[in-house]
């Protein structure tokens, strides 16, 4: 997407996704966003600037990657419910993120969990509750009302924050493998061992839904990386940090990301959103 | 329902994740993972007759590439400021943790939490330092995320004094 301007910053952001080398078909969704107040003025006797900043302006931005669950039917189906309703919750609800206040931000949260929460419910209902044929999907979204970055997790997509050259992952991975390790059962090793390690210990759709909300507040400069696990099981965190520290807009350094997921093999389908911020 | 947030303040490594995770989910992590940004969790608890929302914000903690960030603070009910007692530095930066607070959000009410206490052998406050507290009126709680002492004493404490049911 061109740089829009979320006043006092520029934010440039980009998506790009592989079905990757050995995969039939791609099941990862992704959407970037812009959030505005919808009106839209065909005459008024109010100043052309006063009704410009009004109604006109971005007030956020949102970005997600979702990747349907491999082993189960129509991961592709569960993944693309999951952000059409992210989008659906988002268009009823537009315009009402400006100068949010604690108690609307909580709601704002609370209500995006909810969507998330809503997809899941869908997907049982759709498919009969029988569990094991359900589709299940991983989200990882981040709303941005600058400076707040506002995020949902649910499964093993990831959300990293490269900042001054040192790049930080906002989500942890609800597998099956990252729990035993929190607990001391597993080495480091063993949790990140293909198998049964890597099965979703949370997804939407799936046996368990955890979602995980947070929040960071940005600064000019940064960047964002949203991807799914093709990603990050062919490119280690120093080379997402070499790539994302490189110049270029957000599209090079996606593409970039995805090609060297594709260079390492590309086993899985691949999708990174990348968003570059700059002082405006 | 009655919501009140709480924000988990504290230098880095004190053990404000797994204090969360503790009263939340009843679970302890072994690995340490930094938190970016803020965290949030939630747990509804009874508080006399009322029940009500305590939505917990985990901060990032306070290392040397930054401070903590005012803003997540902002609309805050109350406080868990978050001592690592096998660290003694942890407690010396409680003053300043604790004016950034103030100068924010004004007077609200807060608990000390000093954890790790199930490290007894690596213990670094000495009586004195919880004295030194007692006598400056701030509420403070031996904890160990580990086994669960005084974890949930911590947070109905703050819950209570929050809601205005005790003085804080």
């Amino acid at each position: 997407m061109p740089p829009t301007t979320a006043s006092p910053v520029t934010v440039d952001s980009a998506a790009v996704t592989d079905v990757g080398r050995k995969r039939s078909s791609n099941e990862d969704h992704f959407v970037i966003a812009t959030v505005s107040k919808a009106l839209a003025i065909g005459e008024s006797s109010l100043p052309e600037a006063a009704l410009a900043n009004r109604f006109g302006a971005s007030v956020g931005h949102l970005f997600a990657v979702a990747d349907g669950v491999g082993g189960r039917p129509d991961g592709d189906v569960a993944a693309q419910w999951t952000v059409a309703e992210l989008l659906d919750y988002l268009g009823e609800a537009a315009g009402c993120y400006q100068g949010l206040d604690t108690a609307r931000e909580q709601e704002l949260l609370a209500r995006l969990e909810d969507a998330v929460r809503s997809v899941h419910v869908r997907l049982m209902k759709e498919y009969g509750g029988e569990r094991a044929l359900v589709p299940a999907s991983t989200l990882t979204m981040v709303l941005l009302v600058w400076p707040r970055a506002y995020l949902v997790h649910v499964g093993d997509s990831r959300a990293y924050v490269f900042r001054r050259g040192r790049l930080q992952r906002l989500t942890r991975d609800q597998t099956f493998g990252e729990y035993m390790l929190a607990a001391g059962a597993w080495t480091e090793a063993q949790a990140t061992k293909p198998g049964p390690a890597t099965t979703l210990a949370s997804a939407i759709g799936g046996t368990d839904l955890t979602p995980v909300v947070g929040l960071i507040d940005l600064e000019p400069g940064d960047s964002l990386l949203l991807c799914t696990d093709g990603l990050n099981k062919h490119v280690s965190d120093e080379r997402l940090a070499s790539v994302l520290e490189g110049s270029g807009d957000a599209r090079t350094i996606a593409r970039r990301l995805v090609d060297e997921a594709l260079a390492d093999g590309g086993s899985d389908n691949v999708t990174v959103v990348v968003v570059r911020t700059g002082d405006a | 329902m009655l919501q009140k947030k709480i924000c988990m303040v504290g230098v880095f490594g004190t053990g404000k994740t797994c204090l969360v995770q503790r009263y939340v989910h009843s679970l302890f992590s072994v690995k340490y993972l930094s938190t970016v940004g803020v965290k949030i969790d939630r747990k509804e608890v009874r508080v006399g007759s009322q029940t009500v929302s305590l939505l917990l914000w985990d901060l990032e903690g306070r290392d040397q590439h930054h401070d903590i960030n005012p803003s997540y603070l902002r609309g805050a009910h109350g406080l868990i400021y978050v001592v690592d007692g096998t660290r003694r530095e942890t407690l010396d930066q409680l003053s300043e943790l604790r004016e950034l607070a103030t100068r924010t959000l004004g007077d609200v009410p807060s608990v000390v939490a000093l954890n790790k206490v199930d490290l007894a052998d690596q213990w670094q406050l000495d009586p004195a330092d919880e004295s030194a507290l007692a006598a400056a009126g701030q509420h403070r709680v031996r904890t160990s995320a580990k086994t669960g002492e005084g974890v949930e004493a911590t947070f109905h404490w703050l819950a209570e004094a929050a809601l205005g049911a005790r003085s804080a």
